[in-house]
Order: structure tokens, then C-alpha cells, then sequence
């Protein structure tokens, strides 16, 4: 003998109807075991639905659009945060600096010239020093 | 067609509630619950301009569970710290002072630890059906799964509660 207990909850729930229905009334109405396990799930159907319902606590909905913030609000706060610092720092930096100091070809020459003359192990050949070409 | 909250703020005034119940029967937890209503009221901002006509119902349970399970895997991934004890001694020998919360919460406390015991499918089913009040073709359309399998799914978990508090 099969026994339709998922049908049970279903019926309890009034999501039973046509041939269903009526094959579990049929079927209850012979079978102690299905009609004992009706009773079952019915006490703890009710028990469950009888869970006091929760009001919502205060704060839980934000009062304003803006405290709306995800599950996971810190980690966009710090990321913003580090960048911002960062920017600080780069726009500080380029503001104290001083510009490099103007240095004209005759000088590089002259410097480079005086570098070959004292070091035999430098090679003048490897610095292309840009040459004015007159027309 | 059925009509739907235009804003978030309405759909935190007429379900805040249903979603609190929700997320606290499947959590256990007044924080987890907290959160997971916020979460779910920054999705249905986000998604709202994009909501088209149909269950509404069905979108924002479907947006709710989804919140639900992204929050467990996140928590199965960096476990944190274990719930606090008092939350775990709530007793019913507390219910005479009945004006707090935790009070109000325990008289369902032994029905509430066994709902946690019962595997996620078929915890979210039960609360889904007994404590939001969901037809079986809603909990169908939230869960993305069929009618058989909601019939299915309340039907043994309501056995497994069964067991747990005999």
C-alpha cells in the first residue's frame, strides 16, 4: 500500500484540489498511519504559525535615502579614503618641489668633456647630446 | 495588472515587516535580520527602474532569498564570531517579563532553534509558507523552482521539525 504523505501538507495548506484531493480523502479515511501523521504535521504547522510576528525595530529602515549603505559599506569608505590621501600626497609633492634648473648645451659639453678627460672608463660616445643644425 | 510601491520607502513601509520576520525566522539572529532587511531595501532600490510588470511579490521574495543565500555563502567563506550566549539561553522562564524583544522572542524559542537545524531549502520553504503566509506558486516563483518541489520541500521539513521537537 503507497501512502501519498506528501500530499498531507499540501491539503493542510489548501493546495490540494480534483483527483488529488479526493484520492487523499479516500486514502485517509482507511489508513491510520497517514491519518496519525496528519495530526503530527498539523500541531507543528500551527506551532509555527503561531511564532509571535516581529515588529520591525527602530533603524532598521533608514530615514533618509542616504543611510542606505550595502552589507559591505566599509570597504568602499576605505578605498575612497586611501585614493584620496593618495592624490593628496602627489599633489603636495609636485607643489614643493622645485623646477630642474635650466643647463645649457655648451655646459653639458663642457661637463661631459671634463667627465672623458679624468675618466678613462667613460664613453662620451654613449650620450647623444642634441646639436643646433644652422640652415 | 497589479500595482506595485513606486519607491523603496513603500516597499520598506508595507513589507519591512514580512522581510524583518523573514530574515529573523531563517537567521536567528536580531543583527543578521537587521542587515538583511537593509540589503534587501538597497536592491529594491537599485532595482526598481528596472522591475517589470508581473509578481511583484514574487521579484521582492526572489530579491530577499537571493540576499539570504549570498549572506551564507559570504559567511561560509570568513566565518565570524558564534552568536552571543544570551541569544542561545533564551528561555520561556523569561516570558513573565514579556516588554523586551528578546522576551517576546522566546516564547517561540524551542520552534526556533529546531528551524534552525532544518537544512536551508527546506527552512526557507517552511518559513516562506508559515510565516510570510506564501502560496505554493509564490514560494514556486520566489524559489525558482516547481510547485512539486514546494509541496515537496514544506511537507518534509515540517516532518524534520516534527522530529526535532519530539
Amino acid at each position: 500500500m503507497s501512502h501519498p504523505s506528501e500530499l498531507i501538507s499540501a491539503y493542510l495548506d489548501g493546495e490540494l484540489h480534483g483527483g488529488e484531493l479526493k484520492s487523499l480523502l479516500d486514502h485517509l479515511s482507511g489508513c491510520g498511519r497517514c491519518s496519525a501523521e496528519m495530526e503530527d504535521i498539523q500541531r507543528v504547522r500551527a506551532a509555527v504559525r503561531s511564532l509571535p510576528v516581529l515588529e520591525l525595530p527602530e533603524g532598521v529602515v533608514p530615514e533618509a535615502e542616504s543611510e542606505l549603505v550595502p552589507l559591505h559599506r566599509n570597504r568602499g569608505v576605505w578605498f575612497g579614503a586611501a585614493a584620496a590621501v593618495v592624490a593628496l600626497v602627489i599633489a603636495v609633492a609636485a607643489l614643493v618641489t622645485p623646477p630642474p634648473d635650466q643647463i645649457s648645451v655648451d655646459e653639458l659639453t663642457s661637463r661631459f668633456g671634463a667627465r672623458a678627460t679624468l675618466d678613462p672608463a667613460f664613453n662620451p660616445a654613449k650620450v647623444v647630446v642634441p646639436v643646433e643644425v644652422s640652415e | 495588472m497589479e500595482s506595485i510601491p513606486l519607491t523603496w520607502e513603500e516597499v520598506a513601509r508595507v513589507y519591512g515587516r514580512k522581510i524583518y520576520n523573514f530574515a529573523y525566522r531563517l537567521t536567528g539572529n536580531p543583527d543578521d535580520a537587521h542587515d538583511l532587511v537593509q540589503e534587501v531595501l538597497l536592491r529594491v532600490r537599485r532595482g526598481l527602474a528596472n522591475y517589470q510588470p508581473g509578481s511583484f511579490e514574487g521579484w521582492l521574495w526572489r530579491i530577499t532569498r537571493n540576499a539570504f543565500l549570498d549572506d551564507v555563502r559570504r559567511k561560509k567563506r570568513r566565518p565570524t564570531a558564534p552568536m552571543p550566549d544570551e541569544v542561545d539561553r533564551w528561555d520561556l522562564a523569561s516570558a513573565d517579563s514579556a516588554d523586551t524583544e528578546y522576551d517576546r522572542i522566546s516564547l517561540g524559542d524551542d520552534i526556533q532553534k529546531a528551524l534552525l537545524e532544518l537544512p536551508i531549502d527546506f527552512r526557507e520553504a517552511v518559513v516562506l509558507c508559515d510565516v510570510v503566509g506564501l502560496s505554493y506558486e509564490e514560494i514556486a516563483a520566489a524559489v525558482a523552482v516547481p510547485i512539486g518541489t514546494v509541496r515537496s520541500r514544506i511537507h518534509r521539513g515540517r516532518k524534520m521539525l516534527k522530529d526535532l521537537l519530539s
